[in-house]
């Protein structure tokens, strides 16, 4: 009776051994995880740029996800899962962030917030993909916000999904030169102590401006936390400029527009930085910033981006055109992965990331939340957009170039 | 660039009017200093954090008067003043010098990273002084809120002057500023006087921090440390404990700022007060004014 029963056990054991293995190996064979990393800022004052990449990636993987996943090479199904690390928008921080992400699963990483992060970053990465004196890190980077001019030439490895900034003022100031031939003058005005916006007036808007057409009247400076514009608006106030560009982001925008407003300064147009067409803008002075013009490489006008920015507030996140990038970028991932033999395998990460590497490089156009996007030599992107103003407390779209 | 005589007239008196808040700022840091010769690097940050929590009033009644919340601010702030006072110098042995000092540093991190996380970094609309008229005087001109808010500061000062001088509590907070051992032999209770100066200068500071916001009318954490250096620099160049200097010196670095911004730009604002500071802590460490009363 006794060996009967510890027969049944045994039998027992070895099927149920068997039914798991059997679940186990099928699974592994028609399912497998990607893994993929999002790093961007979560703490300081910057901290809204990353929450919202960070709800986007989560909104992107979903819904990916849930519409049947990746393909990979031998026919499985591949199911991405996110990472997110904080980069405080520190380069210490940044580089730790990735170098930890390097000893992961994770085939590629989404990010970083910041340009002062992503410019050391992409320093540690092997600068020639193949270079085996190169001691670098072999690593794809997929940059969706960190916007300032030409950093993807660093690396090999290094890749940007974010708006080309000089086309897109060259087109802006081009175009108000057609749209309104009575103006003539410019004032510009910097956040001069943010990487961003100082290399946006001085390199992108400082020449685009000249270059359309416009006579250059003067420029004034303000710093990222300053309360105080007086001067500045002083400043603009004598110049009488037809245009004022301000290159800044929405807490001294707004700052700015008030005292303007205070100071009845009330030049005939006013440009701005294309990371102000934001919310946080309108929500700070919708009434005084009334009218301002941006170019912006995000605006809910396809299907698309109306779904993205649905899917992307469900994670309690917003949509523009910084985290917008990040939705791109999944899909992008997506389609590269199913088009180079991407096997997802533990033992195959490294060679993953290498395959994923050489298709993003291979990469000619892509397509975006509001059009195509071209993908350029060295790894930029040159994403279509349009000229957003604010009407009444809202965005709206002025022009389509591309239209 | 060439500026004329009145540009820098007039940059100057903008600069005066916005150093009322850097008064404000730094009578705070003095008073504290004052009374327990320690400094305490959260004021600043107390200061925002009580604007911040002011934002409450404006959230649960929209339609709430500005001044509402600029006292619902001074309230917030003294009591965010009290928390201080208890996590960094009550439960804190006072004779480790640096301890107090690293606990009210860490306190301000403390404070800023909770209203980053509260508020997820955005800054928040605050309401702006009634008074936003504009008036002109020839080439001159001037912002009718920051005339408001000079009057304001002044009118906390005069009321601040008034307790220190001529209240029970004020006399109490002299002699234990003056003779802390005399004090308590003639039954001042000194943790007392403690605590509440440090509601005080939060009161102080809760006034400050809803001036500075509503100046631009926007709530930002990018306050939290420019403000504290301000605060320290009209600190020291006004004498540390003295009140009357910190009141001139947060008026002069206002203006001189301004007058820095106008000739010399945006890059060599600081290098200036910076600079001043460094002369005063050379040629004249005891600020503007000497300090009228000095421990034993």
């Amino acid at each position: 009776m006794k060996s009967k029963i510890l027969n049944g056990a045994t039998l027992a054991l070895f099927l149920g051994a068997a039914l798991t293995l059997g679940i186990n190996t099928s699974a592994y064979s028609a399912e497998r995880t990607i893994h993929i990393a999002g790093f961007g800022v979560k703490t300081g004052v910057v901290r809204s740029f990353g929450i919202n990449t960070e709800a986007v990636l989560k909104a992107a993987v979903l819904h990916v996800n849930s519409t049947g996943g990746v393909k990979l090479a031998d026919g499985a199904t591949g199911k991405f899962k996110l990472t997110f690390y904080d980069d405080r928008c520190k380069a210490e921080e940044g580089i730790s962030v990735v170098r930890r992400i390097a000893g992961t699963a994770a085939v590629i990483a989404i990010g970083p917030t910041c340009s002062n992060v992503a410019e050391p970053l992409f320093g540690i990465l092997q600068k020639k993909r193949g270079d085996a004196s190169d001691s670098g890190l072999q690593m794809p980077i997929f940059t969706d916000t960190a916007i300032k001019g030409g950093l993807a030439k660093i690396s090999d490895w290094a890749f940007r999904n974010v708006p080309n900034e000089a086309n897109m003022y060259k087109a802006l100031f081009k175009w108000l030169r057609t749209e309104h031939p009575d103006l003539k003058t410019v004032f510009g005005g910097v956040e001069q102590d943010f990487a961003h916006s100082r290399f946006t007036w001085h390199k992108v808007m400082k020449v685009s401006a000249p270059a359309a057409g416009y006579k250059l009247v003067g420029e004034a400076k303000w710093l990222l936390a300053d309360t105080s514009f007086t001067t500045q608006v002083r400043a603009m106030k004598k110049a009488k400029a037809d245009i004022i560009s301000i290159s800044s982001h929405p807490f001294t925008t707004c700052g700015l527009l008030k005292e303007m407003k205070r100071q009845r300064v009330k030049p005939k147009l006013i440009v701005g930085l294309t990371s102000s067409s934001s919310m946080e803008t309108l929500q700070g002075c919708g009434k005084a910033a009334e009218g301002i013009i941006i170019p912006t490489s995000f605006a809910p006008v396809t299907d698309a981006a109306r779904f993205a920015a649905k899917k992307t507030a469900e994670q309690g996140g917003s949509t523009d055109l910084h985290s917008a990038s990040a939705w791109e970028n999944v899909m992008i991932v997506k389609q590269v992965i199913e088009a180079n033999g991407i096997e997802a395998k533990p033992d195959t990460v490294q060679a993953d990331r290498g395959k994923i590497r050489d298709g993003l490089a291979a990469l000619k156009t892509t397509k975006g939340l509001i059009g195509t996007i071209k993908r350029t030599a060295e790894g930029e992107a040159d994403k279509p957009f349009v000229y957003a103003h604010a009407k009444n407390s809202q965005w709206a779209v002025l022009h389509d170039p591309a239209k | 660039m060439d500026f004329e005589l009145y540009e820098i007239i007039q940059a100057f008196g903008d600069g005066v009017m916005k150093g009322s808040t850097y008064a404000l700022l730094g009578i705070g840091f003095t008073l504290i200093f004052g009374v327990m010769q320690k400094i305490n690097m959260s004021f600043g940050a107390v200061s925002i954090s009580g604007a911040y929590a002011s934002l409450t009033a404006s959230i649960l009644f929209p339609e709430v008067n500005a001044f509402v919340v600029f006292g619902a601010s001074i309230i917030f702030a003294g009591i965010i003043g009290y928390v201080v006072y208890l996590c960094c110098f009550k439960w804190i042995p006072l004779a480790n010098p640096l301890a107090t000092l690293m606990a009210t540093i860490g306190m301000l991190f403390f404070l800023e990273e909770v209203t980053v996380h509260a508020t997820a970094g955005m800054p928040q609309p605050y309401p702006a002084m009634p008074y936003d008229e504009y008036f002109e005087f020839g080439q001159y001109s001037i912002r009718g809120d920051l005339v408001a808010i000079f009057l304001l500061c002044l009118i906390a000062t005069a009321i601040l002057l008034f307790m220190l001088y001529r209240t029970r509590l004020g006399i109490a907070t002299r002699a234990v500023a003056q003779q802390p051992i005399a004090a308590r032999l003639a039954g001042i209770s000194i943790e007392k006087t403690n605590a509440t100066t440090f509601i005080i200068t939060g009161l102080i500071g809760g006034l400050a921090g809803a001036m500075i916001a509503s100046t631009v009318s926007i709530l930002s954490v990018l306050f939290f440390l420019p403000y504290t250096v301000k605060g320290l620099i009209v600190t020291v160049i006004g004498g540390l404990g003295s009140i009357p200097g910190a009141i001139v010196a947060g008026l002069l670095v206002g203006g001189l700022e301004e007058v820095a911004l106008l000739l010399r730009g945006i890059l060599e604002r600081d290098i200036y007060i910076m600079l001043l500071l460094f002369l005063f802590l050379t040629f004249r460490p005891g600020g503007i004014f000497s300090n009228s009363f000095q421990r034993d």
